[in-house]
């Protein structure tokens, strides 16, 4: 009986839920009176297929669920025939998939392109792994969780590649050559503004970072960094970053289906596009968690007597807000061109995301109150100000010119 | 000790494919195989800021040049022409014998280490705090060339200004 020490709390307690399954298997290992180190081993196998599962589950969720919600901005029913209120939707357009050929082009790489679609999916499941779901569950709970989240990403960038090669043809070269300048183009203004939030909390683990959180302001304020000077700044350039990390509307160049079809992925077909579906949105759900995780308080409650609701429930809540601006956004802007894409970031999100860090030491050296409001103002007001001068004094009265598309 | 003598042998047989192959893509993307590979060595052996930072800087950054520059250039038939040249295996042993000298003559000087993970690495404060006191200098000249290389791929990439009077 020496593997029970293992679980701690009731099984019932709702706080424990996420972590019902792992614990469920552990209990049972042990009392079969297995190695402590093999018990906890599968236990972790686990708790993977755990986050793996809900994460898939939500992902099946969101692609009805974004259908019906741009839907009804476009005025639109949207897909109402499989099920009650088409709820079966993404079960019909996994069976499609599945069922549909798998089509490789006779110039592609076979062992490359099969390779891309299976790279892709990893990262955005590792990167999750490190996310703090719950007060009590932090899948795998590291002192160098956010270096990690970021560090997986690249595998996303030579996945990007290795689709675009592999297929042997323009199109994906082209969208690749597209995915990975915009992905290393708004990489930066990612990083830059997840450092202040290191720079306060002096941290790099997940946990360590919402709990620094936790306080109230006057009682009824919660102290999550988007209620500061830099975090405030730093959320918003996070939030923009993430549209285009994540290869969303109105930055979803790569795949723009009136300028490239649909980008990596135009030689794919059947279960491997797929792949590159489900990977987006993980990805998708990724970065949302971290956005969640770093400037919305992660699991804390939003008021101090909401403190009875279980804490994972209020990060799945966040999420889903975060994941519904996304939509939003999405239903609402049209695509930008490539260098418009390109000139935002390198221009404008990189200088606004390094002026987060000097916020953040001002916010931190003159008490972390109302002072360094009154510092930051100034601080991120003028460079802006500049910024749209130069901008505006740039682009007034130049004639629009199409170098490649005229002549 | 099991695990880093197999990840060793996968490294090695990874970047003596990086180094035979005639693709330059194929070649690019072993070398990227090549460095994750490395950055996971370092996190079994319990190194871990040192892994990821490998994993973040090399497989995010040198890998996603290196294969970006093959991208939007076309090399594959220099490349084959040189890869097909006799006396280019004698080239790099004499390239490669120097090297390797020196890296055992600094592994002899250090005498005998024991393989596999050490109990408790630096924690992260210590290395932040021994990175930015006693090894500033270096730090502080990195972030110099770093900074001078920033401005040299500014000024290369920037537009040049059509002359006046002509059209563009």
């Amino acid at each position: 009986m020496k593997g029970m020490a293992l679980i701690e709390g009731p099984w019932w307690s709702l706080e424990l839920l996420p972590r019902l399954p792992q614990r469920m298997v552990e209990g049972i290992l042990s009392l079969l009176g297995l190695p402590d180190g093999l018990v906890h081993f599968t236990g972790l196998l686990v708790a993977a297929g755990t986050v793996t599962g809900v994460f898939l589950g939500l992902f099946a969720l969101l692609s009805l669920i974004e259908r019906k919600v741009l839907a009804r901005i476009q005025n639109r029913i949207g897909p109402n025939r499989a099920g009650w209120f088409g709820i079966l939707q993404p079960v019909a357009d996994g069976i499609k998939m599945l069922t549909k050929e798998d089509i490789v082009p006779a110039k592609a790489e076979w062992f490359l392109h099969l390779l891309a679609p299976v790279m892709i999916v990893l990262p955005s499941i590792l990167a999750l792994s490190v996310i703090p779901i719950g007060r009590e569950w932090t899948p795998v709970s590291l002192e160098l969780g956010l270096l990690l989240f970021f560090a997986v990403g690249a595998l996303t960038e030579l996945s990007v590649f290795i689709a675009g090669w592999a297929s042997g043809s323009k199109f994906p070269m082209l969208g690749a050559l597209r995915a990975i300048a915009q992905m290393v183009s708004y990489e930066l203004p990612l990083i830059l503004s997840a450092l202040g939030v290191v720079m306060v909390t002096g941290s790099l683990s997940l946990p360590d970072i919402v709990r620094h959180q936790g306080d109230w302001h006057l009682g009824f304020i919660p102290a999550w960094n988007l209620f500061t000077p830099w975090g405030l700044v730093g959320g918003i350039v996070f939030f923009i970053a993430a549209i285009a990390e994540a290869n969303r509307c109105p930055f979803d160049l790569p795949e723009g289906e009136s300028e490239i079809v649909a980008g990596h992925m135009t030689e794919y077909s059947g279960f491997k596009y797929a792949l590159f579906f489900i990977g987006e949105y993980l990805g998708l759900f990724a970065i949302s968690s971290l956005g969640v995780t770093l400037f919305l308080g992660g699991w804390q409650a939003p008021l101090p007597w909401l403190g009875f609701i279980p804490s994972w429930c209020w990060f799945f809540g966040k999420l889903a807000l975060v994941i519904f601006l996304f939509l939003w956004i999405r239903g609402t802007y049209p695509r930008v061109r490539i260098d418009q894409l390109m000139r935002f970031a390198w221009f404008c999100l990189i200088p606004i995301a390094l002026l987060t860090l000097p916020a953040a030491a001002l916010w931190h050296y003159t008490g972390r109150g109302w002072l360094g409001w009154l510092v930051s103002l100034p601080l991120f007001f003028v460079p802006w100000l500049i910024l749209t001068m130069v901008f505006n004094k740039r682009l007034a009265g130049t004639r629009r010119t199409y170098r490649f598309a005229e002549s | 000790m099991i695990p880093v003598l197999i990840l060793s042998a996968t490294i090695l047989a990874a970047a003596a494919g990086a180094v035979w192959l005639a693709r330059p893509v194929h070649a690019a993307l072993l070398l990227a195989l090549t460095l994750a590979l490395n950055a996971v060595l370092y996190l079994v052996l319990g190194a871990h800021f040192v892994g990821l930072v490998q994993f973040m800087v090399y497989v995010g950054a040198v890998a996603v040049l290196i294969v970006f520059s093959l991208m939007i250039t076309r090399t594959t038939d220099e490349v084959a022409e040189v890869a097909g040249r006799r006396g280019r295996f004698l080239l790099g042993l004499i390239c490669a014998l120097p090297v390797m000298a020196v890296l055992s003559a600094m592994r002899m000087g250090a005498g005998p280490v024991s393989i596999g993970p050490s109990p408790s690495g630096p924690s992260l404060k210590e290395t932040g705090q021994t990175l930015f006191t006693s090894h500033a200098p270096a730090v502080l000249a990195v972030a110099v060339l770093l900074t001078a290389v920033m401005i040299g791929a500014a000024l290369l990439a920037r537009e040049d200004k059509p002359e006046p009077g002509k059209p563009e």
